[in-house]
Parts: C-alpha cells; sequence; structure tokens
C-alpha cells in the first residue's frame, strides 16, 4: 500500500507536536509519530523523519525542551516536552487553525 | 524573545558538533524502534528494515534540513570553504609564502601611502561644520610684509574692520601667520622648555565652534585691549605631555619672555588647531602680540601684514558673494586706513589685488603643498606593484589549478554545482587575501612611522594623526577584498569550465586545454613585465633626480659645518640692543678661538630657512618693483665659514659698526643683472626699499659668488649680506666650520656659549650638511620608495616567469625527450626554452615603452635635470628587466636540457 506523503494538512505538524505534548505530557519521537497515528486512528501518518527538521525549528523557538532520558524497553531517549512559550503557541494555533477549518467547512457545507 | 532565540541559534553553532550527533542517535534510534515493531509483527527483518526506513524518509536530507533551520548553514559552509583553503595554502607552503609576501607588501604598502593621503588630502579638521570656512587667500606665505595689497596676509586692523563691516560671516577670525617657537617656562619649575604659541584673534575659538574640555577657550574678551590678558589656552598633547594631565591645570602659570600668563583651558584632545602638521601646545590672543617673544607690535599697525584670516560663511551665501563682499571691502578698509600711502604705484598695486576665497575644511597645510604630489605618485607605484603581485598569484594559482584539475573535475561529476566550486576557490583567494590584508596593516603601521620619520627630517616627529582609522580600514579592506576577486576569479572560472571526461581520464590535461591555460599565464607575464617596465624607469628617473640635486653646487661647501640654535629671546633685550651685539660677538670670538674651530659665524639664514626681502633702487639704474633682494644678515666671519669666495672687494671687519656708513656684500648674479653694466660695482650705492630715503643707503663693498639660497632647484638669486651691528636681527642660527670630532666639538660650543650667557637655550645641533640634505626629503622618498617597489615589481615578475617555465617545461617535457632522443644538443633545447621568455619579455617592453613614456610625463615637475624618461634611463631598465627575466628563465631551461629522454618517454 502506497500513502501519499502529504497527507497532514501542510502547516499543521506543529499543531499536532504540540497537542500530542500538550495531551500525552514528554514524548520521544516515535512514541510522538506513534501517539499522532493512533489518535487520528490511522487517518494521518506522518512522514516521521519530518518530525525533526519540526522539532528543531520548535527548540529554536522555545516551544519545547528537550532532555534525554531512558525508555521503558531500556533505550537512550530524547524526551520532548512542552514549555510554557509553547502552551501559548497550541492555543494560537488550534485558534487559526479553528478559524480557517470553520471557514472550509462553511463552505463544504453550503454545497 | 527575539533574542532568547539569538541566542539559541548561537549556542547552537557552538555545540554544532554535539547536536549533530544527538540528532544522529534520535533518528537511528526512532527507525530501530519501528523496525522492532515490525519484527515483533511477525516481518522478515529485510522488510521490516525497509519498510521503517521508508516510512522514516531520507535521513541524510532530514539532517540537513534540521541544520538548516538553525539558519547557520551558510556560516557552516562558509567555515568548511575557509578550512579547506586554509588547508590548501599549508600544503604548498612555497607559493603561499610568496602569494602572502607580495600581498602583504602591496597591501601595505597601499594602506600606508593611504593613510598619509587620508591625514594630509582627505580629513577635514576637527571642528564644527569645517565645509564653511573660508580662507582669505592662497595659503602658500607666510611671514611679515608691509606691503600695501597683500591679499593672503592682512593686519589686525584689517581683520577687525572685516569682521565688523562684511554682511557674508557669521564671524571672521585672524592667526599669526608664523607659529612662534620659543624658549618658556612652567611656574614653578627652573627648565625652560620650547614651546609653540599660536596667537590668535578672540573669535578664533568661536568661529571654529571649539569649545574647551577645561577650563575656557579665548573669546573676545581676551583680545579687547592690548597688553592686558596674559591667559593661555593650552593643547591636549600639551597639557599631557608638560603637565602630566594636572587636574589643577587652571590653576597653573607660564612664562614666556618676561610676562606671567594664566592657563584658563585645555583644548580637546582631537583639535590640532587650522594647520594639519604644525600643532601648537597652546594659543595665547593677538592681543598679547608684544609679550610673546619675539614681541612684534603689530597689533595697532594697519600695514603690519602677518595674519591669516578665516571667515565662517553664513548659511545660504554662496562662496561668489563671499568673495564679492569681501573684494569691495577689501579695497575699502584699504583706502580708508588714515596712513596708507595712496601713491599712483600703489594705487596701481590695490586696483590689481584680488582676494581669493579658498576652502578650508581640510585646513591649511605646508605639508600638504609638498607632499600631494608625491604621495600620488606612490599611492600610483603601490597600486601597480600591487597589480603585479595579483597578476603573479593568478599565475601561481593557475599553474596549481592544473594539479588540481582532477579533483575539481570529480567533485563536479559527484553533483557539486559550478557556483558552488567558483565559489569555494574564490573563498580561498579571499582567505589568502585577507590574510595578507592582516599582515599588510601590521606593515602599514611600521612603514608608517617609517615614512612620518623620513617626512619629519629631523629629530622631532611632525604631529600628524596616521592611525588606523574608519577611512583606512575600509580602504584596506576594499583593496584587499578586489585583490581578492582580481586574481581569483580568473583560475576560479577556468578550472571549472572543462570537459569533465577528459579531465578525469587524465591527470595531466590534454595539449588544448593546456595551451590555453598558458596562454593565460603568458598574457599576465606580458603585463607583468610592461609594468615593471613602467616602475623600474620610474625607480630610476627618481633615483638620478636625487643624485642630480645631491650634486648641485651650492656655492658653499656644506660639510664639515656644526650649526646650532639659540633662543636669544630669552635674555629679554631688543636686538639692537648693543648689549645683544655685543653677545652674539662674543660668542662668534670665543667659539672661533676653540681648538679644531676654524671659523663661526651667526647668520640670519644659513639655507632653507625662509627669507626676508624687499626691492632696492639701485643709483643710476632704473626702478623694477618686481626684483625682490634676500637678505641675509651675518657676522663676520660667515663667508669664511661656509667657504663662500669672495669674488672681488673686501670683507666685514670690526670697523663695520651700528654708526658707521652702511655696507653690503652682494652676490654675482646681483651685479650683473641690477648694476649698470661697466661701472663697478664696489663703492656703488643702492637704497634698500622702493624709495630713495637717505638712512636706507647702502655702499657695496664685496662681490661674493652665487649660493643656493632657499633650495637646491633654484635659479640663482639676488642676495645681499649685511653685518649685524648695521641691521641688527635677532638671529639664533650659529654656523661653526670644525675639524675632528662632532661630539667633542659640539661640546665645546656648547660650553662657549654658556660661558657667555649660561640661559640661552641650545637646540637642533646638528650639521649644515643635514640641514642641506633635509631639503631632499621628499626626493630622497620617492627615490628610495620607488627603487624599492621597482625591485619588488621586478622580484614578483620574476617569481612569475619562474613559475610559467617550470610549469611549461614540465608539460614539455615528453617533446623534450624525444627531441633530444633525435639528437637535439643540449643547448638548443635550453634555447628553446628560453626563447619563448625572450620573446615574452621583448612583447612587454615594447608595450611597457609607450606606457612608460606616458607615466613619466606625469611626474615630469618632480624630476630635476632630466627630460622625462631620457633614453639611457629607459635603456637601462629595458637591458636590466631582460637579463632578470632571462635569469629567471634560465633555471627551468637547464632543467628541461637535462631531461633524459628514456625517462621521458616512459613517463608519458
Amino acid at each position: 500500500m502506497h500513502v501519499k506523503r502529504d497527507e497532514i494538512p501542510p502547516g499543521t505538524l506543529y499543531l499536532l507536536i504540540l497537542k500530542a505534548l500538550s495531551l500525552h505530557g514528554p514524548l520521544h519521537g516515535y512514541e510522538m509519530a506513534n501517539f499522532i497515528q493512533q489518535r487520528s486512528e490511522d487517518v494521518l501518518q506522518v512522514e516521521e523523519g519530518s518530525l525533526y527538521p519540526a522539532l528543531q525549528r520548535m527548540l529554536l523557538k522555545g516551544w519545547v525542551e528537550a532532555e534525554w532520558g531512558v525508555t521503558a524497553g531500556n533505550r537512550r531517549a530524547r524526551y520532548y516536552r512542552l514549555t510554557q512559550a509553547g502552551r501559548k503557541q497550541l492555543a494560537l494555533e488550534l485558534s487559526q487553525f479553528e478559524r480557517v477549518f470553520g471557514a472550509i467547512q462553511r463552505i463544504t457545507q453550503i454545497a | 524573545m527575539f533574542l532568547d532565540e539569538s541566542l539559541r541559534r548561537i549556542k547552537m553553532l557552538f555545540r554544532g558538533s554535539r547536536f549533530r550527533k544527538e540528532l544522529q542517535e534520535e533518528m537511528r534510534t526512532h527507525r530501530e524502534l519501528r523496525e522492532q515493531e515490525y519484527l515483533d509483527r511477525g516481518r522478515n527483518p529485510v522488510a521490516a528494515h525497509r519498510e521503517a526506513n521508508r516510512r522514516f524518509g531520507n535521513p541524510a536530507t532530514l539532517q540537513e534540513k534540521s541544520y538548516q533551520s538553525w539558519g547557520w548553514s551558510w556560516l557552516t559552509s562558509l567555515v568548511q570553504d575557509v578550512r579547506y583553503g586554509v588547508r590548501s595554502m599549508f600544503r604548498s607552503p612555497a607559493l603561499t609564502i610568496v602569494a602572502l609576501l607580495s600581498l602583504a607588501l602591496g597591501i601595505g604598502a597601499n594602506t600606508a601611502i593611504f593613510s598619509f593621503i587620508d591625514t594630509l588630502m582627505l580629513r577635514s579638521l576637527p571642528v564644527k561644520d569645517p565645509a564653511q570656512l573660508m580662507f582669505f587667500g592662497r595659503e602658500g606665505e607666510s611671514g611679515i610684509t608691509d606691503d600695501i595689497a597683500s591679499t593672503t596676509l592682512y593686519s589686525y586692523p584689517f581683520f577687525r574692520e572685516m569682521q565688523k563691516r562684511n554682511s557674508v560671516f557669521s564671524d571672521v577670525a585672524a592667526l599669526l601667520s608664523m607659529l612662534d617657537t620659543i624658549h618658556g617656562t612652567i611656574e614653578g619649575q627652573d627648565a625652560m622648555q620650547p614651546m609653540r604659541v599660536q596667537l590668535v584673534s578672540g573669535s578664533y575659538f568661536p568661529t571654529l565652534g571649539v569649545q574647551a574640555i577645561q577650563g575656557r577657550a579665548l573669546t573676545e574678551a581676551d583680545d579687547t585691549t592690548e597688553g592686558d590678558h596674559p591667559v593661555v589656552v593650552v593643547s591636549y598633547a600639551w597639557w599631557k605631555r608638560a603637565l602630566a594631565s594636572d587636574p589643577a591645570v587652571l590653576s597653573r602659570k607660564l612664562i614666556l619672555g618676561t610676562t606671567k600668563f594664566d592657563i584658563v583651558g585645555v583644548a580637546p584632545p582631537e583639535f590640532f588647531g587650522t594647520s594639519v602638521g604644525e600643532e601648537p601646545d597652546m594659543w595665547a590672543p593677538l592681543s598679547m602680540m608684544h609679550s610673546v617673544p619675539p614681541m612684534w607690535d603689530g597689533y595697532k599697525k594697519n600695514f603690519w601684514d602677518g595674519m591669516y584670516v578665516i571667515g565662517r560663511l553664513k548659511p545660504g551665501v554662496s562662496p561668489e558673494q563671499a568673495t564679492s563682499n569681501v573684494n569691495l571691502l577689501y579695497q575699502q578698509i584699504i583706502r580708508s586706513f588714515p596712513d596708507a600711502d595712496l601713491s599712483e604705484r600703489n594705487l596701481g598695486y590695490l586696483q590689481r589685488a584680488h582676494v581669493e576665497l579658498t576652502p578650508m575644511s581640510k585646513g591649511l597645510s605646508s605639508l600638504r603643498r609638498r607632499f600631494s604630489d608625491p604621495l600620488r605618485v606612490l599611492m600610483g607605484i603601490t597600486a601597480l606593484v600591487l597589480l603585479i603581485a595579483c597578476a603573479n598569484i593568478a599565475n601561481l594559482l593557475l599553474a596549481r589549478s592544473t594539479a588540481r584539475a582532477r579533483e575539481l573535475a570529480v567533485r563536479q561529476a559527484l553533483g557539486a554545482g559550478r557556483l558552488r566550486i567558483v565559489r569555494q576557490l574564490l573563498t580561498e583567494s579571499l582567505v589568502l587575501a585577507l590574510t595578507g590584508g592582516l599582515l599588510g596593516v601590521g606593515l602599514a603601521r611600521i612603514a608608517d612611522r617609517l615614512l612620518l620619520r623620513m617626512i619629519s627630517g629631523g629629530p622631532d616627529l611632525v604631529p600628524l594623526d596616521v592611525s588606523l582609522n574608519t577611512h583606512l580600514l575600509v580602504f584596506t579592506f576594499v583593496v584587499a577584498v578586489s585583490t581578492a576577486i582580481l586574481f581569483g576569479i580568473i583560475p576560479a572560472f577556468r578550472s571549472t569550465r572543462l570537459e569533465l571526461t577528459e579531465a578525469l581520464k587524465d591527470g595531466r590535461s590534454s595539449s588544448s586545454r593546456g595551451s590555453s591555460k598558458s596562454r593565460v599565464g603568458k598574457v599576465l607575464i606580458v603585463s607583468q613585465i610592461a609594468l615593471s617596465l613602467v616602475l623600474m624607469v620610474g625607480a630610476v628617473l627618481f633615483i638620478r633626480t636625487l643624485m642630480n640635486l645631491n650634486n648641485i653646487d651650492t656655492g658653499f661647501n656644506r660639510e664639515g659645518v656644526l650649526r646650532l640654535d639659540i633662543d636669544s629671546n630669552v635674555t629679554g633685550l631688543k636686538s639692537d640692543d648693543p648689549r645683544m651685539i655685543a653677545m652674539f660677538q662674543q660668542i662668534e670670538q670665543r667659539v672661533s678661538a676653540l681648538p679644531g674651530v676654524k671659523a663661526a659665524s651667526f647668520a640670519s639664514f644659513l639655507f632653507s630657512q625662509g627669507s626676508w626681502s624687499t626691492s632696492i633702487r639701485v643709483v643710476g639704474q632704473n626702478l623694477n618693483d618686481q626684483v625682490n633682494i634676500k637678505h641675509n644678515v651675518v657676522g663676520n666671519g660667515y663667508l669664511a665659514t661656509m667657504q663662500i669666495p669672495l669674488l672681488a672687494g673686501r670683507n666685514f671687519g670690526p670697523q663695520d659698526t651700528a654708526t658707521s656708513h652702511k655696507v653690503a656684500i652682494i652676490s654675482e648674479h646681483m651685479v650683473k643683472d641690477l648694476f649698470p653694466a661697466g661701472v663697478n660695482p664696489i663703492g656703488h650705492h643702492y637704497y634698500d626699499g622702493l624709495d630713495a630715503l637717505p638712512d636706507t643707503e647702502v655702499e657695496v663693498i664685496g662681490i661674493a659668488k652665487d649660493v643656493k639660497f632657499g633650495s637646491l632647484q633654484e635659479r640663482p638669486q639676488y642676495i645681499d649680506y649685511m653685518p649685524n651691528p648695521q641691521h641688527p636681527w635677532g638671529y639664533g642660527t650659529l654656523a661653526v666650520r670644525y675639524t675632528g670630532n662632532f661630539e667633542t666639538v659640539s661640546r665645546a660650543v656648547q660650553q662657549a656659549i654658556h660661558s657667555v650667557n649660561p640661559r640661552l637655550p641650545i637646540s637642533n645641533i646638528g650639521t649644515l650638511d643635514e640641514q642641506v640634505s633635509r631639503t631632499l626629503t621628499y626626493h630622497r622618498i620617492v627615490a628610495q620608495l620607488s627603487a624599492f617597489f621597482g625591485l619588488l615589481a621586478v622580484f614578483l615578475s620574476c617569481i612569475g616567469i619562474y613559475g610559467l617555465m617550470s610549469y611549461m617545461v614540465g608539460k614539455r617535457t615528453s617533446e623534450i625527450g624525444i627531441r633530444i632522443a633525435i639528437g637535439a644538443s643540449r643547448a638548443s633545447v635550453r634555447w628553446l626554452v628560453l626563447r619563448e621568455i625572450a620573446v615574452l619579455t621583448a612583447i612587454g617592453i615594447a608595450i611597457g615603452i609607450p606606457v612608460t613614456l606616458g607615466a613619466s610625463r606625469v611626474v615630469g615637475a618632480m624630476l630635476y635635470g632630466l627630460h622625462g624618461a631620457d633614453a639611457s634611463s629607459v635603456l637601462a631598465s629595458v637591458v636590466a628587466l631582460l637579463a632578470v627575466a632571462l635569469l629567471a628563465a634560465y633555471l627551468p631551461a637547464r632543467r628541461a636540457a637535462s631531461v633524459d629522454p628514456v625517462i621521458a618517454l616512459r613517463y608519458e
């Protein structure tokens, strides 16, 4: 089965990561990918590697913090955690998303 | 917020490698966990691995994307390029050293010369709005005249009238055109020290808009009535030097002559007055003129013209408006002075007089007048040297890029963009150029000290600020970067424009490409030779000029004469005081009697010390008021001391006293041109001045051989000598003809002077020969520097030739091998190789000759005894250049001739 890669709507990756962290608490990359997939009931499939450039940018922006920790399976992994600025950004992204999504919905419902 | 982000970015930059490693580990973990998951679900290991990787995407690209988000990718690739450039510099150390040296010299020399051009010609005075300042007349004269219509020097009353009546200047200021260098005392200290006092009007500081950093500047209130404002403002440098920056400076006092002056202020550190290269130690109001030795009394005289006048234009007034207003007032003011002698002759002068207003935003400077031409020429020379250095480095890099052709081809084949490679090659040249520039700045600092010492010509440095400033750094940076581009661009584009397959096939370049490469090299060599010829001929011309000037017959014997200055002002006596006259005579007698001393005499002017000149009226001749006679007031032993031959008549003697009939010895040329033909000039009379007044009558008692008076280049001058008792002159230069050890005689002479008056300050002890050669300072600088740079240029060209030859010989090894194998003699092979360079050199010379002729016309005014580029100078340079070029080519040629045909052919 070949899934098209851009199934995550453009511009929503930050929102998804931020939301995942706020729902679940600290996560490492693999968990994040799984979390998004599970929560979306397999609708959204990330090109998992694209998480990492996004995470780098989020680290730079100060939305998340990273810390090395140990997984349940006793592996070293870097856990990302939401910061105060990240929470603010999440609220911002959410309201933006809702505005756009609402608008799209209004149009599609009319049709 | 933004700040935090920038901080995080910088942190990432510095911990880059750790971040990279962590990111790699993170990504690997991710893929492994996914793989494990698939395995756990029962996939086979190969499929699990592949599927995990597919879901992840290309890790290399993702990593790259991650770093890019830091925003440092340009920097990291720059760092890579720089690192690579540095490494490749170290890989060929000989080339690097030659390149760096030539760049450092080229850039350093340019920067050093430019720093002088900057200080002397480009920088504005550190005052308020210097562009509004206008100077009355054209600078060039200084001193005192009593002309009715001087348009450079003005009297104090004239300045006051101009200040009152003009409608174009917001303010007008005056300053004495000469700096008074006197020996004064700081109150509470015994030792006298030289002080340079600038007398200025009270409006000087307000007009310039300069405020004191301590106390106050001079004001109009200091310049209202004559003689009762003993105050000075001292310069920052003097405050620091002489008073050790004493915070209580405003309570200190100075004694100048017999007057005690209060220090009322300290000028700001950057303020050096209005003359570049002539920094006064202090400024005193003109109202105190009579209290500052040499105690002039021109404050109230309408025709005592010794001032420079400066005006600050009102906003919106054009220089033309100002000029017409000033000239109108000029006529009115001078005619309105009650003591104006409005004879027909003077009215004629006055009608012709026109005051030219010149902008003085860059200040006055006699140094600028003397050195701007040589500096421009030197700038041209050093720029040419830099060009040659660039051509050379381009050539060397070109040769080296052959060696790298394969490497570059591989990189291009692997997908490196052409621009990326060009950028990298340019970065390499930039690294080279900036390193050279950095070395150059260091070199320029040393060179500037040297140049400053050279133009100072004496023990004291000219106070010029040639330190690094933004002007200069920008200049150097621009030079370095354009250098990099200039010599980097050819090799960069050339080595990326290649047929990949061919270069990959064979490390040694194909013949077609090789020849086009050496064509560029040949063009570079030809231009180097041409430029070198220009520089060499220039050097020869300047050196010959210097030699010609040095060999000029001065008319006196410049060897074996000690000279020193005394400051007779400290006696407080007037120069016509009999005690003063006696003091001079006593010193002359005591010094003459010293062992090792043959003769000694004071003189008002030894050589090139300025002049005092007037017109004369010779009895029986028509007046020619255009002729000025230079007067020299001397002691009786003067002609003997200087060994100036007396051609006829007698010397001065004890009979020539203040009360006896006035006498003079005149110069040969004066007799020839100004005295009636056929009349014996001995015993003939003339009047000193335009009018035949009885007290100016002089009798000729002797004729002396012509001598140089002001400069070595001058035509024969009209000079008369007068005995000091008859024309008392508060002179201070003593000349002593001696034999034996300079130091011993100098000590004895100083003791003799102090035995007459222990308080007399003695300064500037040296030899007459030094004084004469000092007037050649700029010729010497130009000659030495142009010789240096000429040699440097030739040296660089030789390296270039050597490099190109080695490269060509290397390429032709197999051809040469075949030639030798089929029986060519070693000598003919040698000649085969040499011929090529001989042809290139000949072409270079052929191009260089017309360029040289053109360039030598530009410097014609700076030459002496030569007419432009004369044939012998050009010929000598051509021969020398040809010789060294062939020498540089000979070594590779010999190597070519020693090729073993078997090895050469096998190698192929």
